[in-house]
């Protein structure tokens, strides 16, 4: 079964085609962030006009390299949301019109699946699992009993970790976006600061990040006040010591509790290798999984493989009416 | 029989959402209705609607016609998708217009004045003529405050905020334009984004 993907909730252009679920014959990705660089962050209309701006393109070139017409094409997947909602809508128009074009059934996907099942396409999936959703919009924990079943252990009361890690980049004066920076600059400092560790004993699967954000922000600002030299170098080590702690000790903790298979991490910070380093130390006795580096990032072929299994599994497709939806909650059955 | 010539013609950027099917310079269909922020929920059902009831699919279409704003930067993006996949899907011809030249086709003075209100004082204005049943610009789209732009205009013209267009004029007009490569197609938004500006302060 042939899938396309399309993906367009936030600041990528994405367009894939997944064969049954795993064999990806096409994933292109037009990405905007030198683009939003300039902003230090994603600006939610511009993103929408870079979307009009690089549809039709994105789709050509993902058809081209997969090496099929559309009336080869026997499911559209499109994301649904959550998302940037005048980014979403772009990719489910012009989703839409391929379905009326060519009369193939369309999907509404969530945009967290699809973080989910990026894994699928590496790995596969051993039941129950224990899945770890980090990125600039989500920190949370869920757990799969079988195939398109989400059950949501826990989530952040407030920042999600990206987004704490753009906001501490911004202060130390690293650029946006911080996750990969920080990552890289943590390597090389030292851990002189011992930040704390929100909610880290907390009898839930939940995390807040908020508040170590705001120490880490504090600290900086005191250190200039009293014109201390500051290595962003330690810092960086010393914030990403505090939020990888708190990330692999709640996984651990739900992964005791719910005596899953297999662990897999998923979002953009699943690119992040301190925290792909802390996990497969911590944790030997059952695999943890992160998906390859191309589909941590926003990307249309994790899209693709939920919807193969969201229609499997409910085999019914979405009307022309299908929305987009700024929040939108996982566990809610199609 | 001398195949038929079917034109699709696009225009979401305003309140109102306008489609309508033209067949050999005759508007066989139309849709006309208001849907605030609904565009995008109610475009592709409703266009499927259109073509049905003509017994036509999208692959029979051989033009396409977008309004490509000023207006609404959300809702104009959803015509612009939609008619820019059409063209692309079916590698038809697709000329743009201007969503103000098509609001004051409704009009039948000889100056119209067509309004897309933009807030504190502004807003999305042209000024055109009608002539002989042919409209042309007297001056083009702008973004500016409404009392100045007026105030340039001396003789009376008949301002309008909304209005069903009378297609066959637009189309016996100059003012459409033909998009070259499909890629290229984008809606005219007439402003930089307020983060753009901000930034070359
Ligand atoms: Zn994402």
């Amino acid at each position: 079964m042939y899938v396309l993907g399309v993906e367009t909730s936030c600041d990528e252009t994405s367009v894939s085609v997944v064969k049954d679920g795993n064999i990806v014959l096409s994933n292109v990705v037009l990405s905007q962030i030198d683009i939003h660089k300039s902003y230090g962050g994603v600006v939610p209309e511009i993103a929408s006009r870079e979307h009009v701006k690089g549809i039709t393109y994105v789709f050509d070139q993902a058809l081209k390299k997969a090496n099929l017409d559309y009336q080869d094409i026997d499911l559209i997947a499109v994301t649904k949301g959550p998302g940037l909602i005048g980014s979403l809508l772009i990719g489910i128009n012009a989703a839409k019109v391929i379905s009326l074009n060519f009369h193939i059934p369309i999907i509404g996907v969530h945009h967290i699946s699809g973080h989910i099942y990026a894994n699928y396409i590496e790995q596969g999936m051993e039941f129950p699992l224990l899945a770890l959703v980090v990125s600039g919009g989500h920190t949370e924990l869920i757990l799969m009993k079988e195939h398109f079943s989400f059950e949501k252990l826990g989530e952040t009361q407030d920042d999600a970790v990206g987004e704490a890690y753009d906001k501490v980049a911004r202060v130390l004066g690293l650029g946006y976006p911080g996750g990969p920076v920080i990552d890289r600059l943590a390597k090389e400092g030292k851990e002189v600061f011992d930040f704390p560790r929100p909610m880290i004993n907390s009898n839930d699967f939940n995390f807040s990040f908020s508040g170590l954000k705001s120490h880490v922000i504090n600290k900086h600002h005191n250190m200039l006040q009293r014109k201390e030299t500051i290595d962003p170098k330690d810092f960086s080590t010393s914030f990403q010591e505090a939020v990888t702690d708190v990330l692999v000790q709640k996984t651990i903790k739900a992964k005791e509790y719910y005596d899953v298979k297999q662990i897999i991490v998923a979002g953009g910070v699943a690119a992040n290798s301190g925290l792909r380093k802390k996990m497969k130390e911590r944790i030997t006795d059952i695999p943890v999984y992160f998906p390859k580096m191309v589909y941590c990032t926003d990307n249309a072929a994790m899209i693709a493989a939920a919807g193969y299994f969201q229609y499997k599994k409910y085999g019914k497709s979405d009307d022309l009416y299908i929305n987009g939806h700024s929040r939108l909650d996982l566990e809610r059955r199609m | 029989m001398k195949k038929s010539f079917k034109r699709l013609v696009i225009d979401t950027a305003t309140k109102y959402m306008y489609i309508a099917l033209v067949i050999n310079d005759l508007e066989v269909g139309y849709v006309y209705q208001v849907g605030d922020n609904n565009h995008s929920v109610t475009i592709m059902p409703l266009l499927e609607e259109l073509l049905q009831k003509q017994s036509i699919e999208l692959k029979d279409l051989d033009e396409i016609i977008v309004g490509v704003g000023p207006g609404s930067y959300t809702g104009v993006r959803i015509g612009v998708t939609v008619g820019k996949m059409i063209a692309y899907l079916n590698g038809i011809k697709v000329s743009t217009v201007s969503s103000l030249a098509l609001m004051a086709s409704h009009s039948d003075d000889v100056n119209v004045l067509p309004l897309i209100d933009a807030r504190r004082g502004n807003a999305f204005m042209a000024f055109f003529k009608q002539e002989n049943h042919r409209i042309s610009y007297v001056e083009e789209d702008v973004l500016m405050n409404i009392d100045l732009f007026k105030s340039k205009h001396k003789e009376p013209y008949d301002v309008l905020e909304s209005g069903k267009p009378q297609i066959e004029k637009v189309l016996n007009s100059d003012l459409l334009t033909e998009i070259g490569n499909i890629h290229e197609l984008v809606p005219n938004y007439l402003q930089v984004t307020e983060a753009e500006r901000n930034l070359k302060k």
